[in-house]
């Protein structure tokens, strides 16, 4: 019984102790456009560099305008630590949204927000 | 999806603690009993029956390590599969679930080959330790790396193995000191496992030399990065296994001498190294969720904001008004808003949904106080378990001072629920965080009194005294899983930082009372006094924590 209170006792204060959100390491080291630049409407080049070879086939990024998210085709020839795509965007404000596979195993996701200005 | 990501970020963390302590005790168990257990199953008095123990130990874990391992495979797949829309096929083709399915299928016959009623003989078992060892390499920093990945592929495999052949086979020597009876046997048995050690020792430190050398790279990003300064932690630990095994190898030497020398002593420290050794797991679990230093260029703290932000000032002992939080102005806001528009005003904050407004300085005031107030408590704590040992029996009641930390807690901890705001004391159970302090506040009482009836000779039964240290050591362990600053802001770096070593002196305070409790003379003795210092050390750290 003893030992039973024991391990309940450790394993709560470990929940409790520990609780704090974790994220992972493959980190955004620029993008293009970068974060909440504000760039002219038309056909844009989006290239964002990671620190880690990532897995392009189990990687995503998508647009999100408002509420709407949709997502983009990724660049299958983009270098490894890069996820990279082509849109034509119309003036407003988005959000960038990429989630990206670590070849080692890491799920890591951001945003960068971006706004396009009418000239 | 979102939630369940970061969500799973957490879990993955321990998880893959838990992965490491498996995968450790397997590979150095299998390593104990090819290269020790086996061959002297002949030359000890109860040899067979520690060979046998080994495989069960190494065997065991083998298929902890099967379940551990699928289970995070299982997360990641499941994560990836509603994350990006992948199929159940595309997902597990994935690099990291191949080397993850690979190291489980090895471990599971690993596993069966070790508790077969035959264990296998040496190269198999082997093989398959090999097999598990280059699949773990395969879902570390180093995979991933841009550059110089084979040479930290290598680095890698060779800080695993040095830390199975060590920590992981520490668990199997204190079976083996728990079965022996003889001089020449301990002696024999800790002679080998000496070199054993060493030679885990030397792996580690040529392993960890050389990611030092890639994964951090100066001394900026040593102090200036969650990485960073994971390492430093892990190099503190690492210091403090190193001076556990110097003891237990001058009881080897004078075993030599003197036969009949107490193995007592080596027995209890292994046992400390075995709880350090898993502590160090932890933090390596950690490290593979925040980036390496080398990669962040920005966003690094420097010294002079280090020292700008630990140096000491006084306590902040008087609280904030209450009506000058951010939560409660804007509550304020939303009233005077309402009053004018003659219409009910909405809540500032709901329980379970929706942020807390940015916080303003009274928030941080608040909290300092609050970390302030704290550190009294747990300094009080720490004194009177000094002045207990040096002979003041009245001061065996500290526990209770516990209740007090508890209350303050319980009013403090969330001010914008009962009894200080306006949220409801059931409505704010919505509120996770809110939940787990409520949960920590009740584990806090239950731990105190609990620990009062060992002082106080209530609860009498041998395990109950070793609540407390596990407790301390595990929060301390658990407590490294905290520091996860991936962009690096400076600030929460900055707060972070107070979290490494409240942690490493909750690890100190936790082992150094299962000392005083476990062993006997003068270690006992010093035990007995550090571990109440250890306490000192986290009220202290406490008083002088800052947020700003």
């Amino acid at each position: 019984m003893s030992r039973l209170l024991l391990l309940v006792v450790v394993f709560l204060a470990a929940e409790c102790l520990s609780s704090k959100r974790a994220v992972a390491h493959a980190i955004l080291l620029e993008s293009q456009p970068a974060a909440r630049a504000t760039v002219p409407p038309g056909p844009s080049e989006i290239v964002l560099r990671f620190n880690s070879r990532v897995d392009h086939a189990r990687s995503r990024l998508a647009l999100r305008i408002g509420q709407a998210e949709s997502a983009l085709p990724l660049d299958p020839g983009s270098p490894a630590d890069v996820l990279a795509t082509s849109i034509t965007l119309a003036p407003g404000s988005y959000v960038l949204r990429w989630q990206v596979l670590a070849v080692d195993g890491h799920i890591t996701r951001g945003d960068v927000p971006l706004t396009v200005q009418a000239p | 999806m979102a939630l369940l990501i970061d969500l799973f970020g957490y879990l993955s963390i321990v998880l893959h603690g838990l992965t490491i302590v498996a995968q450790s005790m397997a590979l150095g168990g299998v390593l104990f009993l090819v290269f020790l257990a086996r061959p002297f199953t002949g030359a000890l008095p109860d040899g067979v029956t520690l060979a046998r123990r080994t495989g069960v130990i190494a065997g065991w874990n083998a298929l902890a390590l099967t379940v551990c391992e699928l289970l995070a495979v299982a997360m990641q797949v499941a994560v990836l599969m509603n994350s990006v829309g992948l199929t159940l096929a595309e997902a597990v083709t994935a690099q990291f679930a191949v080397a993850g399915l690979v190291k489980a299928a090895a471990a599971a016959a690993l596993g069966t080959a070790l508790l077969a009623p035959r264990p296998a003989s040496a190269a198999p078992l082997l093989a398959l330790c090999l097999v598990v060892l280059v699949a773990a390499t395969m879902t570390t920093h180093a995979a991933a790396r841009l550059s110089h990945s084979s040479i930290l592929l290598a680095a890698t495999g060779l800080h695993i193995l040095g830390a199975a052949i060590w920590v992981g086979g520490i668990p199997s020597f204190v079976m083996a000191l728990g079965r022996l009876h003889d001089g020449a046997a301990f002696r024999r048995v800790g002679a080998r496992f000496s070199r054993m050690s060493i030679l885990g020792v030397a792996c580690i430190l040529v392993s960890a030399a050389t990611m030092t050398w890639f994964y951090i790279g100066s001394w900026s990003a040593a102090y200036g990065t969650a990485y960073g300064v994971m390492v430093g932690a892990k190099v503190a630990m690492f210091a403090a296994l190193l001076l556990l095994g110097l003891g237990n190898f001058l009881v080897v030497e004078r075993l030599r001498a003197d036969p009949g020398t107490s193995v007592l002593r080596m027995r209890r420290f292994a046992e400390v190294e075995i709880g350090i050794g898993f502590s160090i797991f932890f933090a390596a679990a950690s490290l593979t969720s925040v980036p390496p230093a080398v990669d962040l260029a920005q966003d690094r703290v420097t010294w002079a904001e280090i020292v700008e932000r630990n140096t000491p000032h006084l306590p902040r002992l008087v609280s904030p008004d209450f009506d000058a939080l951010a939560l409660p102005t804007l509550q304020a806001q939303l009233d005077a808003e309402a009053a004018r528009a003659r219409t009910a005003a909405p809540a500032a904050f709901t329980p379970g949904s929706g942020e807390l407004p940015t916080r303003n300085a009274a928030d941080i005031a608040w909290s300092e106080y609050n970390h302030h107030w704290a550190g009294l408590f747990v300094l009080a704590i720490g004194l009177l378990g000094l002045a207990h040992r040096a002979g003041l029996h009245a001061a065996r009641h500290w526990p209770l001072v516990l209740l007090g930390l508890a209350a303050f807690l319980f009013v403090r901890s969330d001010p914008e629920t009962w009894p200080l705001g306006n949220v409801g004391f059931f409505a704010s159970f919505r509120d996770v965080e809110v939940l787990q302090h409520r949960v920590f506040v009740v584990l806090i009482v239950a731990f105190a009194l609990f620990e009062w009836g060992v002082r106080t000779g209530r609860l009498r039964r041998p395990g109950a005294a070793l609540v407390f240290p596990l407790l301390t050591a595990t929060g301390g362990a658990l407590l490294l899983t905290h520091s996860h600053a991936i962009a690096n802001v400076k600030d929460q770096l900055l707060v972070e930082m107070s979290h490494t070593p409240l942690a490493l002196a909750g690890i100190g305070a936790g082992w150094s009372r299962w000392l005083e409790l476990r062993t006997e003379g003068s270690i006992r003795r010093v035990a007995g006094w550090l571990w109440p210092i250890c306490f000192l050390v986290v009220g202290i750290i406490l008083l002088v924590y800052r947020e700003a």
